[in-house]
């Protein structure tokens, strides 16, 4: 059975990978802010808490794919990406999974419409931050006064100048508060997930501080000090204004170191459901793995076998010795059996052992189990459940 | 129909619209709508306002149940882990009932035919209906006598109802012509039990079950229809018992028994006569406890000579050498427990098969001790306590007879009226319907009774209804009955009011309230109370709740078989049930009769049964065909029977959604010898055939069945119902219909037969198979 | 609160009686509610009436947690195997195809896999799961090691099952007869024996053997 304790010589693989991206990072600011000309020094501190999180996140991220279902997965998501013949077909993809996965959450809404919602907001309040922060961090974003005139604003973006915009105009007054706007959103969002995580005897069973009242806290600490700034120069002449400033600094900077370890991975990790969406696609057109036992197709072939492998690395043996039946060195393996017959084989296994001790009707082997329950929500979950439970 | 896919739920429950209407009337303001969990009934984060003990309102095992209410909505349930006879156990009919109220198909106020309407019916002012329908029992009565009217009640009703039907229509309406639904359920059972033991209750509470050796079932569908016994059997067989399991259908409890009998339907007797026969044949009769406690045996013994196991073997259709086993199982076992349901009773000698399955117990000897016992699995909620105080035609409150003058006399004056006051005894059920036929009555009264789905024959039912001069029905839903009627007054659910029940076990139990009536609805009670007042016959119909009630019933039941008066509603609650008879107020209630020694009212300490002389009864059990054997013409026996997910006439179950995914539809089940001889396959649309009618459904070809027997569940209504084929015979002492068995022929459907079935489906919601691999 | 180390599940499938109450007690449980994560199947209905319920067995190594590629799936302190973690589960399909019990669900439009808890949302709070509180045949049982002993006294319970070269033990434990020697349930036996071994069974027809046939008398 498997173990998984970290070595130096796994870890080496990663470290590098992290010190790589790291230093891309760096040079990409130097270069964005013109030999940081445009560089804020009063940001400092955020640029190299950046630094960190991103070496923090490529080395979890190399970490994960080691992992053999992750790696299989990494592999086996280019491979069928670029597979001959699919490949115009996989860019729409891209597109549409994208759109639907990552900008409207769908899945999400099908989990709950609150839930949906929740999520919504956190993601497009998160976002649009990043997008403001991230940019005037680096120095690759920039705003200027035009010469000898202090009203009007040229926006900079990687040194070259675009548009400009008189700084009592309704662009100006939304484009310098995208973070109070980011804000509200962000705390709605926090303050529906809250009220889920107090309310429901579901999620109090499961929820942990760490995992999944921390993140949210700290989303929160980052709106409420960053819209406090705000209030602090717009209406309190900037009182307490350094200190806030340190605050909202120190906020920013832990969300950002805890960016690799707590949930907050989760968002680096999801755009392999599109990498799978494409595994699945290829898999539903190709050849079916069919049960050994009962003969319906349950999934495809290639699934079937890349499981096998992955088990295999795992230390897992499901290796079936038909040595008694098929001649000497027939081998089968238990994954080309359909879950539903397990579950058959299972019962049956058991059944066996009551033969004789008391009155019973077996089973012959090969007859393909059935739902008791057709319902949906009783039965099967949809379309996939049905595929793997042929019904 | 729509890909069911699309309608796959959320895991916020937000489900998306159904299809609305699984009836023919498409579209129809009654349903049945099948309801499935929303809003506040999936919102984990509600805490419930309060959580009410009571009990299920389904099954005669009366399982407690806790019911939780947000904003006078029952919104789930909790198990009950304290009631000692479920101790938390449900089936899934349980598990959702709460499903039933807040229903879009809930009556909200009182009906008046109304053909123009939607659905046929419009809404009308409650004590307008009222008024009227005083009006047309007056007129009735007055043009055309007393029995012109009359009234069906049912056996889901709190004792207390039951009760208040009996005198509202013995008292109120003096009419002769009452009865209920427990007419199609437990009146065999009570038949021959009171032949036999001079009383109608089954003889031990189910915890006898779990010591008994041998445990012999016959004709109960124990998994399907009392689930929860299955537990009962199981842990006496950890403690090694034996099972024999008698039936047409290898049920799931036959599916493991260490001996499974598979019968022809109809011939019961003649399999308990081969039995008694063998133990004779191998001097394995209690001769102590039949000389000692018993009469008649020596006649029986004489008669059941002839059914040498050949004999037997040939007419029900058991090898013989299984029947052999059976015997010597019976006859060596040690101690014992024999239950039987309606699979002997729905017949048209339904009291002859369990005067045979009695006979068999008597010459064992093994009842009245410890894990020696015999029951009847009553069926309904309440056909124990629905049976015993006076709904029943020829009866009066404690199991008196209507026909026996001091009983009228006792209770007349419990009523405060002169005897002759009262009317003579009445007609069964069905009969009331061929009183209807000769025009002798004209006008009804149903209460928790849906006979247009449940009574056999049921066309000629519904062209019965339509011959009424006026039909009124109270009912929390309009049922396939009340469609029939010219008023609909709302009653109440099962959790909108309370009053005991007497369970399976003969264990009087307590329903609490948990919500309130909605709109207009109020509680049966109060309907019945109003009709009286209107009726200018209001005295004693004033109580002021089921409480009072109760206390009446109390007095009205002391000194009969079925004495309640030393139970109070507080004793109920306290010892978590009493079982009658409970004669005193110090008196702890009876859990197993026929104890030695034991004191009852009409043996008076002769003896434990309950006869002047305390001894049991042997009862000569003859056997007779079913009024319709197979012939040429008609080939195959037809049984029909229930389901788990479903209830008698389906009124609330088919209104639950997770119910109804269970069994959308109902089917014919047949052999595959059979299915290969006619050419049938599994899931294709096939056509049943009797005098009577003829039903199209899917085939279910499946081995657990006789081959010379097919299986129709009973649950539906209209063109899905396999009560258009069955047979209007009836036993001549229970007068029970015989629905377990009929002749019958079968055949693959035309293209036109198939189509019509097609178009009244329920759309199936399964999803569709893969036809390639994942 | 944990799961106390006291409780256990024990399964005993032979008792079943398919009525389907574990799984619409299953879909009350609030950690997914209106769903239900049991598996009841028949196991071939056009022979037998035979059902097998199917709850998580919650492995002390569980394959569907190692086969996860985003980390979805823990097991507790109180070794009950959690449901997918909703932020990490891309649907992937991997847990459901390597359980070797057939337990997980897939719930595609969610793109979540879901699957019995063991009713954490209960048992952590010192109640039984749904499905054992309510099965009426008790077929799902919840309790301790003395409530079963003296309910089952004929019954002796493993939590040891081996799938072809490998052995799964369990938190949730599996009755069999006190004669039954054997340590662990060999599930993939019948694929290791001759056909004929394993088609002996199927004859054994207890219908169709007690029936009265014509050419007998």
């Amino acid at each position: 059975m498997p173990t998984r304790t970290t070595t130096t010589r796994e870890a080496a693989g990663p470290i590098a990978w992290g010190v790589a991206t790291t230093a891309a990072l760096g040079v990409l600011i130097v270069a964005g802010s013109r030999n940081l000309a445009h560089f804020d020094a009063a940001l400092v501190a955020y640029t190299f808490s950046v630094l960190f999180a991103t070496f923090g996140l490529t080395y979890r991220y190399a970490m994960w794919l080691k992992r053999p279902p992750t790696d299989f997965y990494w592999r086996r998501g280019w491979q069928v990406f670029f597979q001959r013949g699919r490949r115009l077909r996989h860019v729409g993809g891209l597109a549409s999974h994208a759109l639907s996965d990552i900008v409207l959450n769908r899945f999400i809404w099908a989990r709950g419409r609150l839930r949906g919602l929740t999520h919504l907001l956190i993601l497009w309040g998160c976002g649009l931050a990043v997008a403001i922060t991230f940019p005037l961090v680096f120095g690759w974003l920039a705003f200027e006064s035009e010469h000898g005139e202090p009203t009007i604003y040229r926006v900079v973006v990687f040194g070259f100048p675009t548009f400009a915009f008189p700084s009592d105009s309704l662009v100006a007054f939304i484009l310098f508060h995208g973070l109070v706007w980011a804000s509200f959103l962000v705390i709605a969002g926090v303050m529906l997930a809250m009220r889920r995580r107090m309310r429901e005897e579901g999620a109090a069973a499961l929820q942990s501080f760490a995992e999944d009242f921390l993140p949210l806290v700290l989303l929160f600490a980052v709106s409420l000090t960053g819209l406090m700034l705000t209030a602090s120069y717009t209406w309190m002449h900037g009182y307490a204004y350094d200190f806030l400033a340190i605050l909202h600094a120190v906020t920013v900077i832990f969300t950002f170191l805890w960016l690799p370890f707590g949930k907050f991975f989760h968002i680096f990790q999801r755009p392999a459901q599109i990498a799978v969406r494409f595994y699945k696609e290829v898999g539903r057109d190709s050849e079916p793995e069919r049960c050994a036992r009962c003969g319906h197709g349950f999934t495809s072939r290639m699934h079937a076998e890349d499981l096998i492998e992955v088990e295999r690395r795992l230390g897992f043996d499901y290796r079936i010795d038909r040595g008694a039946v098929g001649g000497p060195g027939a081998t089968d393996h238990y994954q080309r059996i359909c879950p539903p017959c397990r579950r058959a084989l299972v019962a049956a296994a058991q059944g066996a052992a009551w033969r004789g001790v008391r009155g019973g009707v077996l089973v012959a082997p090969g007859a393909a189990p059935a739902h008791v329950n057709p319902g949906l929500g009783e039965g099967p979950l949809g379309r996939a459940d049905a595929e793997n439970f042929h019904g | 129909m729509a890909d069911p896919l699309r309608s796959a739920p959320r895991l916020d429950g937000a489900h998306p619209v159904r299809s609305t209407s699984l009836d023919p009337d498409g579209g129809d303001p009654f349903g049945p709508r099948p309801a499935w969990s929303a809003g506040v009934r999936l919102d984990t984060g509600v805490e419930p306002d309060r959580v009410v003990d009571t009990h299920c309102c389904f099954c005669g095992q009366q399982c407690g149940i806790r019911l939780k209410v947000k904003d006078e909505q029952v919104v789930g349930f909790e198990p009950r882990y304290d009631f000692p006879f479920n101790r938390g156990m449900l089936c899934p009919k349980g598990i959702k009932r709460y499903l039933q109220g807040a229903h879009p198909d809930r009556l909200l106020t009182a009906l008046e035919r109304d053909e123009s309407a939607p659905g046929g019916f419009r809404p009308v002012a409650y004590e307008r209906a009222i008024e009227r329908t005083a009006a047309e029992i007056r007129r009735i009565q007055e043009a055309h006598g007393r029995d012109a009217m009359a009234v069906l009640s049912g056996a889901s009703l709190t004792t207390e109802k039951a009760y208040l039907m009996g005198k509202f229509a013995h008292m109120a309406l003096a009419t002769s012509n009452i009865d209920y639904n427990g007419r199609l359920c437990m009146v065999s059972a009570g038949a021959g039990n009171t032949k036999a033991f001079g009383i109608d209750r089954a003889a031990n509470p189910w915890s006898d079950i779990l010591g008994a050796e041998l445990i012999w079932i016959s004709g109960a569908n124990v998994a399907e229809c009392a689930p929860i016994t299955t537990d009962y059997v199981w842990q006496a067989r950890e403690r090694g018992a034996k099972v024999i399991v008698v039936d047409p259908r290898l049920t799931p409890i036959a599916r493991t028994c260490d001996l499974f009998l598979p019968i022809r339907p109809g011939t019961d007797v003649a399999l308990f006569n081969g039995v008694l026969h063998l133990m004779i044949e191998n001097g394995q009769v209690d001769r102590d406890f039949v000389e000692r406690s018993t009469v008649g045996f020596d006649e029986v013994a004489r008669h059941v000579a002839e059914w040498t196991p050949a004999k037997t073997a040939r007419t029900t259709g058991i090898a013989e050498a299984a029947i052999r086993k059976a015997a010597d199982w019976w006859g060596k076992a040690k101690t014992s427990f024999l239950m039987h349901a309606r699979g002997i009773e729905h017949s048209s000698h339904g009291v002859q098969n369990v005067l045979g399955a009695i006979n068999i117990v008597l010459a064992s000897g093994r009842i009245g001790r410890e894990f020696c016992g015999y029951a009847t699995i009553t069926g309904q909620g309440n056909g124990q306590g629905g049976r015993e105080h006076g709904q029943k035609c020829d009866q009066l409150p404690g199991g008196r007879k209507l026909a026996d003058p001091e009983a009228r006399a006792y209770v007349a004056g419990v009523w405060k009226i002169a005897p002759d006051e009262l009317p003579p005894p009445g007609v069964d059920a069905y009969e009331i319907f061929r009183k209807i036929e000769r025009g002798e009555i004209k006008g009804l009264l149903s209460l928790c009774f849906n006979p247009v789905v449940s009574l056999p024959d049921s066309d000629y039912v519904r062209a019965m209804l339509g011959r009424l001069d006026f039909y009124v029905a109270i009912d929390f839903f309009l049922n396939e009955t009340a469609r029939h009627a010219d008023l609909v007054l709302p009653g109440s659910l099962h959790e909108e009011d309370e009053g005991t029940v007497t369970t399976a076990e003969g264990r009087v139990i307590k329903i609490n309230k948990a919500v309130e009536c909605p709109g207009e609805a109020r509680q049966d009670w109060r309907i019945v109370q109003d009709l009286a007042r209107a009726i200018g016959r209001e005295r004693g119909f004033t109580f002021a709740g089921p409480r009072e009630i109760f206390e009446e019933l109390r007095v009205a039941s002391k000194g009969g078989v079925a004495d309640y008066s030393g139970i109070s509603w507080e004793k109920v609650e306290r010892q978590q049930g009493v079982f009658w008879p409970c004669p005193a107020d110090d008196h702890t209630g009876t859990p197993r009769l026929f104890e030695p020694g034991s004191w009852n009212v009409v043996a008076r300490g002769n003896g434990p049964f309950y006869f002047a002389d305390g001894k049991a009864r042997f009862n000569v059990a003859t056997y007779s065909p079913p009024t319709e054997v197979p012939d040429t013409e008609y080939p195959l026996i037809l049984t029909s029977g229930r389901l788990i997910s479903q209830f008698l006439s389906g009124t609330q179950t088919r209104r639950i959604g997770p119910l109804l995914d269970m069994d959308p539809e109902p089917f014919i089940e047949l052999h595959p010898h059979l299915a290969e001889h006619l050419g049938i396959g599994d899931g294709v649309w096939a056509t049943a055939e009797t005098r009577r009618g003829r039903l199209t459904l899917r085939a279910r070809v499946v081995a657990t069945i006789r081959p010379d027997t097919i299986f129709v569940p009973y649950h539906w209504p209209g063109r899905k119902s396999v009560n258009r084929l069955t047979i209007a015979a009836q036993d001549p002492i229970s007068k029970i219909p015989e629905f377990k068995a009929c002749a019958v022929r079968l055949r693959a459907a035309t293209a036109d037969e198939a189509r019509e079935a097609v178009a009244i489906a329920t759309p199936s919601r399964r999803p569709p198979l893969p036809t390639t691999g994942g | 609160m944990p799961v106390p180390a006291d409780r256990h599940f024990y399964i005993d499938p032979a008792r079943c009686i398919g009525c389907n109450a574990c799984v619409q007690a299953c879909s009350e449980c609030d950690t997914h509610k209106g769903v239900s994560m049991i598996q009841l199947d028949f196991v071939d209905r056009a022979r037998s009436t035979q059902t097998v319920p199917v709850v998580c067995m919650h492995c002390d190594q569980p394959t569907c947690a190692e086969v996860c590629p985003a980390d979805a799936i823990k097991r507790t302190e109180d070794g009950v195997v959690q449901t997918a973690r909703k932020a990490r589960c891309i649907a992937c399909n991997n847990c459901v195809l390597a359980c070797p019990f057939g337990v997980p669900k897939m719930h595609d439009e969610a793109n979540l896999m879901m699957k019995c808890d063991m009713c954490y949302d209960r048992t952590s709070q010192g109640l039984k799961p749904m499905c054992a509180s309510v099965c009426p045949s008790q077929a799902l049982f919840f309790g301790t090691r003395e409530e079963i002993e003296a309910l089952r006294p004929a019954s002796r319970p493993v939590d040891g099952f081996r799938f072809g070269a490998q052995v799964v033990t369990t938190r949730v434990r599996m009755l069999v007869p006190k004669s039954f020697s054997e340590p662990l349930l060999a599930v993939t036996a019948p694929f290791e024996s001759a056909p004929e071994a394993r088609t002996a069974s199927a004859s054994f027809d207890p219908l169709l053997a007690n029936l009265y046939q014509e050419s007998e008398s």
